[in-house]
């Protein structure tokens, strides 16, 4: 997983797997990240490997720096985490803003 | 720091699920209508998927995926399983094997091939008429009469640890969604902040209307292999109400409403929950058995290489403790005396307690020949019945390991060989279907495992004809019926008349004699003409440390395993002026004895008062005469070098007390070279 500068705080991006056998590294790195940097963008093009941990990690990431005053951002889902997050019943355009916010500009999802 | 590979973690739980899948397809055969049968294949299944899909074995995950899919009909009761389609089910099991063992080495074109079979079988024109389980209960045995059910409303929630054992959420919202318009909210209440989240765990708790008009039996077998670890709140949905989920508790601002069902006629507007409506079944079914990944708590997995350590290092404990007993007893020091003895006992404990440790009931081999016999059985178009009794008996794990392929051996010739087809058992009156018995017992310091079969018996004349004619019989030489049926332990030997996949080429028995003898045991047979064959292995519980009886000839000290041992005499003058002759007369039978001074070329005089050790294999007694006997000794078994691989007559070798090396004899070797010496001495005399 890399963290890179932004002009707001932070990108990181997720690795390709981001299921349950490698959630745990990503948390930590998701935790620190979020402790060192103002806002967040994470990074989820890479994503191919996806299940409820990731979601509820994103879930987690999103509610704790909404708490903090650090806005989180994802960028670029990919097909696979999109999937994922309708088949956990995210398939709401309001409930998947409230939840999984977006960069405004990029592509959105849901596009309808 | 120990690493454990996950992988390494699935192959082995795997490969024990495997033998509960196998077991239950097996049964399912004989009780085709046994439900708990097909629900605990489908959670060896179940497990076997969410566990691959876990580790990374993702071809396993899909292939089991599609075999519960097309098994699925099954599970249902809408067909029966027939012994053809439990033959096509042991293909995937093992197809899923060796997709985990030998993934490189294994094609996909197989799987299609048999997932190809498996939906020929369940296809709607292969089905049988089954009981269906009833249609949702009707309207009118409802409170709720006046209104039509349109679906069923679901809140669920698991335990944390679910995801961990490999069960998937999403996978049973997908399942849900297959049994008509499924609108499921995720309710995030429960997700905790980042520092407080603990990755694995479930915090997602779901809120689901289900419009179908499926029952609630369908539902039930949603959850089927989750329902021990899970709470779920299912009320039937009636038209014109979509129950409002819960609201999350964190985001009161965000409004969560459901699409509308297309199915329900009138807009649907927030309401409560009817008050009439049947009310909620919490199914939580603690009361059942656990299942298998719950065992766990009970037991602990050990790598089996560490019982091995384990049991050297007692071995070596009890070598070092014999060496202090030895010099506590040399001196006059009591205190040191005392504490000799009590790290005697603590080590003798040690012992049992390790020793105990590594024993293993014999019924985790005996399951596997299940598979075996039900193979040969289709393969030959012999209909047997298998019957495994003893399967508590318990031996050590490596002699457990050694015995299997004797075993498979031994199954396979009462098979092709013993049980005759059936036309031939209806002709000689006996049931077409035959029987093959494996069972185990203890007896003393040795675990007995005999495998019987009712088929016709051995031919004691073909076998002495294939004898005479392969030169190990002189013709018309006089044997007993047991002598005979000796050769057929002999490397080469075979009487079938055609070589088959299974047997015939005289590779066999003689490996199964061998590999027996190896672990310092014995074979028995014995037949009855027309009626039946068994054949009996004498085992000893364990490899590792035996108890032995030491002797002492001329100035070198051995070993005799006690186990074998029946009975000490005095060597009378009488027997031994008769030199030439060798045999003792013990209570009327003649024993045949062996002079060890000469068989080791022992130097110096012989003790004035030699003594007889009577020792047995099976039915065979046979006398050894040494100049002492020392007593009891706990024998480490320590195997001998590559360099006296051809040394026949010991079996291995122990430290004594004083650090000294003593050998450990072969039993079976001697007692074979004592009756050799016997038939000489015999024939010489004719």
């Amino acid at each position: 997983m890399t963290l890179e500068p932004t002009e707001a705080g932070g990108a990181l991006r997720l690795p390709s797997d981001c299921s349950i056998s490698s959630i745990r590294s990503i948390h930590e790195s998701i935790q620190e990240a979020l402790g060192r940097l103002g806002a967040l963008e994470i990074d989820c093009s890479e994503v191919n490997r996806a299940d409820l941990t990731s979601i509820q990690l994103l879930l987690s990431t999103a509610k704790t720096g909404a708490a903090q005053g650090r806005p989180v951002v994802l960028t670029e889902l990919s097909e696979v985490l999109r999937n994922t997050i309708e088949r956990a019943g995210f398939t709401d355009g309001a409930m998947i803003d409230q939840h999984f916010p977006q960069k405004k500009g990029g592509s959105q999802w849901p596009r309808s | 720091m120990t690493t454990i590979d996950p992988a390494a973690v699935f192959r082995q739980e795997a490969a024990e699920l495997f033998e509960v899948l196998e077991a239950a397809l097996l049964d399912l055969g004989q009780n085709p209508d046994d439900r708990e049968l097909v629900d605990s294949a489908f959670r060896a299944l179940h497990t076997i998927k969410g566990s691959g899909a876990m580790f990374g074995f993702d071809k396993v995950a899909s292939f089991t995926h599609e075999f519960e899919t097309a098994f699925e009909r099954v599970r249902k009761g809408e067909i029966k399983p027939t012994q053809d389609l439990v033959s096509v089910a042991l293909a995937a099991k093992d197809y899923i094997r060796a997709l985990i063992e030998t993934p490189d080495e294994t094609d996909t074109i197989i799987g299609d091939a048999i997932l190809a079979d498996l939906s020929r079988f369940v296809s709607p024109a292969e089905a049988v008429e089954a009981a269906v389980s009833s249609p949702v209960s009707s309207p009118a045995s409802t409170p709720m009469s006046e209104r039509r059910q349109v679906g069923w409303h679901l809140r669920f929630e698991f335990d944390a640890q679910i995801l961990r054992n490999g069960s998937n959420p999403l996978d049973l919202l997908d399942d849900l969604s297959k049994l008509g318009s499924c609108f499921a909210t995720p309710l995030t209440d429960g997700i905790p902040f980042l520092d407080e989240l603990v990755p694995e765990d479930c915090y997602l708790k779901w809120d689901v209307s289900l419009h179908s008009d499926c029952d609630k039996a369908a539902i039930d077998d949603v959850f089927m292999f989750v329902v021990d670890e899970m709470q779920l709140v299912l009320e039937p949905l009636f038209e014109g109400e979509a129950p409002q989920p819960v609201p999350m508790l964190d985001l009161p601002e965000v409004s969560i409403v459901p699409p509308e069902p297309p199915q329900v006629a009138e807009p649907t507007t927030p309401a409560p929950q009817p008050a009439a409506a049947a009310a909620p079944a919490v199914e939580r079914r603690s009361g059942e058995p656990r299942r298998a990944d719950d065992r766990g708590i009970a037991t602990v997995r050990v790598q089996a290489e560490r019982l091995d350590e384990l049991m050297d290092r007692v071995g070596e404990l009890v070598i070092a403790q014999a060496r202090l007993s030895q010099l506590a007893a040399s001196g006059n020091d009591i205190s040191i005396k005392l504490i000799a003895e009590e790290i005697e006992r603590l080590a003798s404990s040690l012992r049992d307690t390790t020793m105990g440790a590594r024993m293993v009931p014999i019924g985790s081999l005996f399951g596997r020949f299940r598979r075996l016999v039900h193979d040969l059985s289709r393969d030959l178009s012999k209909p047997v019945e298998f019957v495994t009794s003893g399967e508590d008996t318990e031996l050590d794990k490596t002699m457990i390991e050694c015995l299997a392929d004797p075993l498979v051996h031994l199954i396979r010739n009462a098979i092709d060989h013993g049980i005759e087809p059936p036309a031939a058992r209806a002709a000689a009156g006996k049931p077409e279907q035959g029987r093959i018995e494996l069972a185990a017992v203890h007896a003393g310091a040795q675990v007995l495992v005999t495998v019987k079969d009712n088929g016709g018996g051995l031919n004691t004349a073909r076998i002495r004809a294939k004898a005479e004619e392969q030169g190990l019989i002189a013709p018309g030489a006089s044997a007993t019926d047991q002598e005979i049926h000796q050769f057929l332990f002999h490397p080469g030997f075979s009487t079938a008349q055609t070589i088959s996949a299974l047997s015939g080429r005289g590779v066999g028995m003689d490996v199964v004699k061998r590999t027996i003898e190896n672990m310092r045991g014995s074979i028995d047979l014995s037949t009855v003409t027309g009626e039946s064959t068994t054949i009996t292995l004498r085992l000893p519980l364990t490899l590792a440390i035996i108890e032995g009886l030491l002797i002492r000839v001329g100035s070198g000290r051995y070993i005799i395993p006690l186990s074998a041992v029946e009975e000490c005499v005095e060597l009378t003058a009488e027997d031994e002026r008769s030199r030439s002759r060798n045999f003792l007369n013990v209570r009327g039978n003649l024993v045949p004895f062996l002079r060890l001074r000469d068989v080791f070329d022992a130097d110096g005089e012989p003790d004035q008062h030699q003594k007889t050790i009577i020792i047995s294999t099976g039915e065979t007694r046979v006398g050894l005469v040494a100049d002492q006997i020392i007593g009891n000794h706990q024998t480490v078994i320590k195997s001998l070098s590559k360099l006296h691989s051809n040394v026949t007559i010991f079996s291995g070798a122990t430290i004594l007390g004083d650090g000294t090396a003593a050998l450990i004899l072969d039993v079976v070797q001697l007692v074979a070279l004592a009756q050799a010496q016997a038939e000489k001495q015999m024939s010489e005399a004719a």
